[in-house]
């Protein structure tokens, strides 16, 4: 599941729980749910590290040189 | 060659202003034809004037040259020229005697340098918007968080690290693969347009920015080779295009799908703000923990307010039970016949049968008498 999909879906339950219109049951399954997918997209940022690497090798004829 | 007298003044021969300027004439006849380039200033053209006259100068350090050609010739070159356009002019020095000025007599006139350069810019837009390559129905949404942002920029450290920081500033896990090429000379738009390619076929590429810091117009104008304009729309993935500073429009902005004029508003474009996303992240978080809450509060109100409803109803119930056990009894109690009995009225019967006339019985009978409290039997008297 991609963050854009899990953030999209917490969204989702958070409206439909804040709509008040949800029985009980599913009250709690969408609130185990949500918490589920905010530990994904949390840990999906936490997780991610930034980085930035050179694409050297393949365009090495359209590099310049050393001027 | 006309022969230029001198005068002789002792042992120093002096010529004439006309002398002069008729000797160095004739001798500027024998250099060769040449092209010359110049921007075009100051064209002045007449229709009783034989001629074309204006001034060529210099791009680099602004030395001018004037310069005529005869009107018919200069007409029929149909170059509708304006001033500052560079030109080519193939022609030969000449002397305008009367005056001893120096002036280049035209031959010939081709624009060229950045006159020629927007004109086939402006042709080239044309034919490419014909195309259809600029149609706002083309230009694609950017991914929200790419998982890896390709860069192709020069070596020129500026564009690129502007850029980096700027994306890096506003989300630090970003990832970005950057490939240098050449951005600037003859060699330019094929090398972007190598990078581009090459860059695209990595993994897990999302988007694609095109980075060049400012420069002068010839600077940019490998971004509005026809090669990189295609090669932008082929992009498979979106590209944003930070080239040159915000007055330059270099036709690769049109065709990529956004353009950024700063590395600040391209680092906007490509990657979420982390510190608003987490924020939006734990505000859905607490959202989600107010929503549950507040539907298990709703759900009790709703079980109490029954329970309570339950409690009422059954309460009323007994209530009005009672009640009407009370009016029962009233109503019984009025329909007894005790009551009169106790203001001491007896009732008399006789085998049963209330006595309601004295003729009903007779001397010697038997007879039961109720009264409030109990009952006796007697007999009839005389």
């Amino acid at each position: 599941m991609t963050f854009e999909e899990a953030e999209k879906e917490l969204q989702q339950i958070v409206e439909r729980l804040e709509s008040g219109n949800v029985p009980l049951d599913d009250a709690v399954a969408l609130w185990e749910r949500g918490e589920e997918l905010y530990k994904l997209c949390r840990g999906q940022l936490d997780a991610a590290q930034g980085k930035v690497e050179e694409l050297a090798k393949r365009v090495e004829n359209a590099r310049p040189q050393s001027v | 060659m006309a022969k230029v007298e001198a005068i002789d003044y002792g042992d120093r021969q002096v010529y004439t202003v006309s002398a002069f300027n008729r000797g160095v004439s004739s001798w500027l006849q024998r250099l060769p034809t040449v092209w010359v380039e110049g921007e075009i200033c100051e064209l002045r053209r007449q229709e009783r004037w034989q001629s074309v006259f204006f001034t060529l100068k210099d791009a680099g350090d602004g030395s001018i040259l004037a310069g005529l050609m005869p009107r018919g010739q200069f007409d029929a070159l149909r170059l509708d020229l304006r001033d500052g356009e560079r030109v080519h002019v193939y022609g030969r020095p000449e002397l305008f005697e009367p005056r001893g000025e120096l002036r280049l007599r035209a031959l010939s006139i081709e624009r060229f340098g950045l006159g020629e350069h927007l004109a086939a810019l402006e042709r080239l837009k044309q034919k490419l918007a014909a195309e259809g390559l600029f149609a706002p129905e083309r230009k694609r949404p950017l991914p929200r968080i790419p998982r890896r942002i390709g860069l192709v920029t020069g070596n020129d450290a500026a564009a690129k690290r502007d850029v980096i920081a700027a994306v890096q500033a506003r989300f630090p896990p970003a990832r970005i693969l950057v490939a240098e090429t050449f951005v600037q000379g003859p060699r330019a738009a094929s090398a972007v347009v190598d990078a581009l390619r090459a860059i695209c076929a990595e993994p897990e590429i999302d988007v694609v920015v095109l980075a060049r810091g400012g420069g002068s117009f010839e600077d940019l104008l490998p971004f509005s080779d026809e090669r990189v304009v295609r090669a932008v729309v082929a992009c498979p993935v979106p590209v944003v295009s930070a080239v040159g500073h915000e007055q330059d429009t270099p036709l690769c902005d049109l065709a990529a799908d956004v353009r950024a004029s700063t590395p600040t508003a391209a680092a906007r474009l490509l990657v979420p703000d982390l510190s608003e996303l987490v924020a939006a992240l734990d505000r859905a978080r607490a959202g989600l923990g107010r929503g549950a809450q507040r539907l298990l509060d709703r759900h009790g109100e709703r079980l109490d307010t029954q329970r309570a409803r339950l409690g009422r109803a059954s309460a009323l119930l007994v209530e009005r039970r009672r009640a009407g056990l009370e009016r029962s009894a009233a109503k019984l109690r009025a329909l007894s016949p005790l009551a009169t009995l106790e203001r001491g009225y007896a009732i008399v019967r006789h085998e049963g049968a209330v006595v309601r006339a004295a003729s009903s019985v007779s001397a010697g009978d038997e007879i039961d008498v109720r009264v409030a409290e109990g009952s006796f039997s007697a007999q009839v008297g005389e």
